[in-house]
């Protein structure tokens, strides 16, 4: 079985307990303002182009038989993806996204395998990692059949049915939380947050044992204010086996948008830092 | 910047923020007097030894040595700094380097003469003291030296390869000898023994054992007589000298009005009376007895990278638990006065004056590595308080010497994983890792038995030795095998020394047609440079001999007493005899392998005369083919392609060893530790198909390229794994560095994942690990030269990166945000 990877991240520390091998996954269906990586929000590869790195000035001409790279586009191409991998050496023209068996790519965690110790092992990231979800849960039934430790990022938005089964296989999940008011998260987003919040009830029902890590970016503007993160915290207050993490808005993500022709939507503010850390008390 | 993660300080800046400043400490103070002072030149080790040497010709040389040392214990100046509560040191007041003529006296009045000419010369001399030089001491050892002799003894051919054709015998960096700057290889005394018996009980053993000799026996009377009475006179020498400093403290009591001082000094006098002539009985007397004769041993000879410590966590124990149990002595005093050798350690400076010395170890760096951990001879853990001592004194002193050095084995306790990377966290780096795993089971290999294998020292920059078992002591050759592949492209020639064939003419790369005839010629490179080593390692195992002599370190060697015989020797029975020879620019060799393989004959990109042409030019104006030449599969990514070929390099040297090192009766294992001196090397080799720049660095031991490892640390570890040929005993340590963020390891989460990394490392059999946890000099110089860390990785708030793939204003916030962490 294949699905569409656009990284694999061995020696990953913030994605899960102990050191971890993070597994990109292609697709998301929401569409958030701040979304950190453009890149995985389409299911499909994409051809990206990064102007200042290409030495066609200097003479290179490795890319002429594909395209002409002075009035190249990447948000206008739509043509094959393929014979654009491992076209140009200078890292300025390649392609998000590529088709990998789930041998393959569990080979490759399994071969940081000495480094995961007690706690490390694989975490299904995105995009939403379920939208691919039976190659995600082949993913993680392979991973499981040998023996590594098993993690998702989620941002919720998912068929009920394949979070259930995914989590079956799962030793850990993190779940976003973006807003609990409908309206503004599907201004922000894109989408309802009714099927997120449902999904969430079904993981603390169905599966008490799960270890659940619940996540809120704290974006400028969105939800950087004491009503919203207060309203997220008394969802969860009284249930069992999580915690709750505040994670703050950055920007690492501006330079993808530029490669794939795209503007970045202007978070207008900065994340004022002692706003950051009073929210941070609402969650402890 | 939007960036709102808190500041991210390391222990050593909270201390500051809390203002428990080193400076606060002893140590502290005694720092403050010389940092950043400009280190001198003290002539007295070379006057002396000169003076004796005058007056000893025809002796035998174990003899002259001894003497020598005499002359010096008798006449050098004795110091003791103010504030100090351990006495010693080899030259005068701040950082000082010293004299070792019989190396390099047949050059050392140029040397000296051209230093007013040195655009910054990077240590002072009195215009007296260099008049002395150019009159007294230089002149006497013309012809003298090991290192002329050397260059006459080795053959014409081999030359070719090791010296430029000028005065001084330059070092041509291609098969370099590195026996002529140093009188031996990196060394570990048995320290545990003259601690025990004394130099008295040492000076008892051989006046026994020369009662005992056979009076009609030619050996006894020519060779082990002379030896005998090297190592009583050598024991009277340091006797002498610490009786002196002993004196001096008297003297210096007598002078106090402070009367804690006053104190101080009157017990430094009683200690330096006692030790090292008797046996220590309290941790303050072990520890003064020890830089004694550390410090006489620097004397005596300059041993590669300097005399190192040993397992300071286990000799010097019994002494501190003694004291604890008596309640004389607590961890804040241990380390106090650990700390007031650290600091008499940090003045000597590994001095240097021939320019290939200085290019081997640059900035005088030096490695008196102090070993902790590890297992005791019965093959348990090690670890014990003093262990902890050794790594908080790392935290709270953050000097670089001396070298710490953690042996890290299966049943390493948690608490001694954990702080040990609480100490790497701190940010200097330190203690480096040594991995019992992999150490032990080659020791046994090569002959040792179990509990002299478990009871190994490090020794400078990452051997390891067994101070009564290990008998070699020639330093070995250093092979720039760049060179091989730069002979390969150019039919036996390097750009830098033009139309001279240098190397055997394998072909015009051109004519190559198949990527495993290319290979098969570089392969007859490589072993044609092995060839010239260990001719070269021949003659200098013959010839060392009858130019050093160390009859302090012989006289603390169960074997050289047993046989007495000198260490330098070139046979002793019963020895185990661990030298080495030094793979230089092996990232660089493996990737130009593979570009060429996958670029030039599998993808059919480039041709080998185009390649040729982009090199010639140093890629100037062919700048797509340097980046196409980039992009080809690397060393350090856990690339099977790079790797095989990696691997293969690897197995080929030690199937040459393998087979001649038996010849030259010792282990010659391969290694991957370069010092400094992939720089140099580096200087002699034009543009290589890696896409390195001409004379540019080569690749940094057992390190991916500068840059190439794009996958994480990981993957430079499973790398290092996948090249290593387990089957094969004839190697010893490959250096690895990993530069981490101070995210990367921030929080008590960070040290846990810097455990698993650590265990991980160990269970790969890796010899060596070092971290760099990275500061803000590190990301400057990242974003001025991105092509050389397009490596590193920075991790912030759940988000990672290349940092140079970021922005300019990202990075610059990074770097700002990383200044705290500074060192």
């Amino acid at each position: 079985m294949t699905g569409t990877v656009f990284n694999i991240q061995p020696y990953s520390l913030h994605d899960g307990p102990g050191i971890r091998t993070v597994v990109f996954l292609k697709g998301c269906p929401m569409r958030c303002e701040w979304c950190a990586n453009p890149e995985s929000q389409s299911i499909s590869p994409q051809v990206w182009f990064d102007r200042e790195k290409c030495i066609s000035g200097k003479g290179c001409s490795f890319c002429a038989k594909l395209t002409d790279i002075s009035r190249f586009d990447p948000a206008a191409f739509d043509g094959e993806t393929k014979s654009f991998e491992s076209i140009c050496p200078c890292g300025a023209l390649g392609v998000y996204g590529r088709e990998m068996t789930v041998g393959e790519i569990i080979d490759r965690v399994e071969a940081e395998s000495v480094f995961y110790g007690e706690d490390g092992g694989l975490t299904l990231s995105g995009g939403e990692p379920f939208m691919q979800g039976e190659f995600a849960i082949e993913l993680l039934r392979e991973a499981k059949r040998r023996h590594i430790n098993t993690a998702a990022e989620t941002c919720g938005q998912c068929s009920k049915e394949v979070l259930r089964r995914a989590a079956g296989l799962l030793d850990h999940i993190m779940f976003d939380i973006k807003l609990i008011d409908e309206e503004r998260h599907r201004r922000y987003t894109g989408c309802s947050n009714r099927q997120i919040l449902d999904n969430l009830e079904m993981l603390f029902a169905e599966f008490p044992k799960l270890r659940k890590r619940i996540r809120t970016p704290v974006i400028p503007t969105v939800n950087d204010n004491e009503e919203d993160i207060r309203a997220i915290a008394g969802l969860l207050s009284g249930r069992e086996n999580y915690s709750y993490e505040l994670l703050p808005y950055h920007r690492f993500g501006v330079g993808k948008y530029r490669l794939l022709g795209r503007e970045y939507a202007a978070i207008p503010d900065k994340l004022d830092s002692e706003l950051f850390e009073k929210l941070k008390q609402l969650t402890l | 910047m939007p960036i709102t993660e808190k500041k991210v300080l390391s222990p050593q800046e909270e201390r500051i923020k809390n203002s428990h400043a080193p400076s606060d400490k002893r140590a502290g103070r005694l720092l403050a007097g010389f940092q950043g002072t400009r280190p001198v030149i003290d002539i007295e080790r070379g006057r002396y030894f000169t003076e004796s040497f005058k007056k000893t010709e025809g002796q035998p040389l174990v003899l002259r040595w001894a003497k020598a040392l005499y002359h010096y214990a008798e006449n050098a100046s004795v110091y003791i700094d103010d504030g100090q509560l351990i006495a010693g040191r080899a030259g005068r007041e701040g950082r000082y380097g010293i004299l070792y003529p019989e190396l390099d006296g047949d050059f050392l009045d140029e040397m000296i003469k051209s230093l007013p000419e040195r655009d910054s010369s990077p240590f002072d001399i009195t215009d007296e003291d260099a008049q002395y030089i150019i009159s007294e001491i230089s002149p006497y050892w013309k012809g003298k030296t090991f290192h002329e002799a050397l260059a006459a003894a080795i053959p014409e051919e081999t030359r070719r390869y090791t010296y430029n054709n000028d005065a001084e015998l330059s070092s041509r960096f291609i098969v370099n000898e590195t026996a002529s700057f140093r009188s031996s290889i990196q060394w570990v005394h048995d320290y545990e023994k003259p601690l025990r018996i004394g130099f008295n009980g040492i000076r008892r053993e051989a006046l026994d054992k020369l009662a005992a000799l056979d009076e009609f026996s030619p050996i006894d009377n020519t060779e082990r007589r002379p030896f005998l009475e090297a190592v009583i006179i050598t024991a009277d020498a340091i006797i002498l000298w610490a009786d002196r400093h002993a004196e001096l403290a008297e003297k210096k009591a007598a002078e106090e009005r402070d009367e804690k001082r006053r104190a101080e000094l009157t017990e430094l006098a009683r200690i330096c009376r006692k030790v090292p002539a008797e046996p220590a009985d309290s941790f303050y007397e072990a520890v003064q007895s020890q830089w004694f004769i550390q410090l006489f041993s620097r004397i005596e000879q300059k041993t590669g990278t300097i005399i190192s410590n040993g397992r300071m966590d286990q000799y010097l124990y019994p002494y501190y638990k003694a004291d604890k149990e008596k309640g004389l002595i607590d961890e804040d005093r241990a380390e106090e006065l650990l700390e007031c050798v650290w600091v008499s350690m940090a003045q000597y400076i590994d001095l240097y004056l021939s320019k290939a010395g200085g290019a081997f170890n640059e900035g005088y760096a030096h490695w008196e590595a102090v070993t902790i951990g590890g297992q005791t001879p019965d093959g348990r853990d090690a670890v014990n308080e003093l262990t902890y001592i050794l790594l908080r004194s790392k935290r709270e002193f953050p000097l670089n010497y001396p070298d710490l050095a953690a042996r890290v084995h299966q049943r390493s306790p948690k608490r001694y994983l954990y702080e040990v990377a609480e100490t790497i966290k701190d940010g200097s780096g330190f203690p480096k890792l040594i991995n019992d795993e992999e150490v032990i089971p080659l020791l046994l290999a090569k002959g040792a038995q179990f509990e002299e294998a478990y009871d190994y020292s490090v020794s400078g920059c990452a051997e390891c030795r067994m101070p009564n078992r290990d008998t070699f002591t020639s330093p070995c050759a250093y092979i720039n095998f760049a060179a091989a592949l730069e002979m390969t492209i150019y039919n036996g020639r390097m750009l830098k020394y033009g139309s001279e064939v240098i190397g055997l003419r394998t072909g015009e790369a051109e004519s190559f047609e198949s990527f495993d005839e290319f290979l098969a010629a570089y392969l007859r490179q490589q072993k044609n440079f092995m060839k010239h080593a260990f001719i070269q390692q021949h003659e200098i195992i013959r010839l060392r001999a009858e130019h050093f002599a160390s009859p302090l370190g012989s006289s603390l060697h169960r074997l050289c007493m047993e046989q007495q015989k000198d260490i330098h020797s070139p046979k002793i029975e019963g020895g185990i005899d661990l030298g080495y020879f030094e793979f230089i620019g092996y990232g660089t060799v493996v990737d130009s392998l593979a570009a060429i393989k996958k670029l030039v004959f599998e993808d059919k990109r480039i041709t080998f005369a185009e390649l040729k042409k982009a090199m010639e030019n140093d890629f100037e104006g062919y700048e797509p083919i340097r980046q196409l030449l980039q992009s080809a599969p690397a060393y350090g990514n856990n690339d099977g392609y790079a790797d095989e070929i990696g691997r293969l390099l690897d197995r080929e040297l030690l199937e040459f060893t393998k087979k001649y090192s038996k010849e030259l009766e010792v282990h010659l294992d391969l290694r991957y530790v370069p010092f400094t001196s992939n720089v140099p090397f580096g200087k002699v080799v034009s543009a290589t198909p890696n896409g390195r720049h001409a004379y540019k660095p080569l690749s940094d031991g057992s390190s991916a390229s500068q840059g190439a490892d794009r996958n994480g640390p990981t993957a430079v570890l499973l790398s290092n794994y996948a090249t290593k040929n387990y089957d094969h005993r004839d190697r010893a340590a490959r250096l690895l560095n990993i530069k981490l963020s101070p995210q990367c390891v921030s929080g008590e989460e960070g040290t846990e994942k810097l455990v698993d990394f650590i265990r991980a490392w160990r269970d790969l059999r890796l010899w060596h690990l070092q971290f760099n946890v990275i500061n803000r000099e590190t990301l400057i110089k990242a974003q001025q030269d991105p092509d050389s860390y397009r490596s590193l990785l920075v991790r912030v708030a759940g988000y990672s990166a290349y940092f140079c793939e970021l922005s300019k204003d990202l990075q610059d916030d990074i770097i700002s945000r990383t200044e705290h962490t500074a060192v």
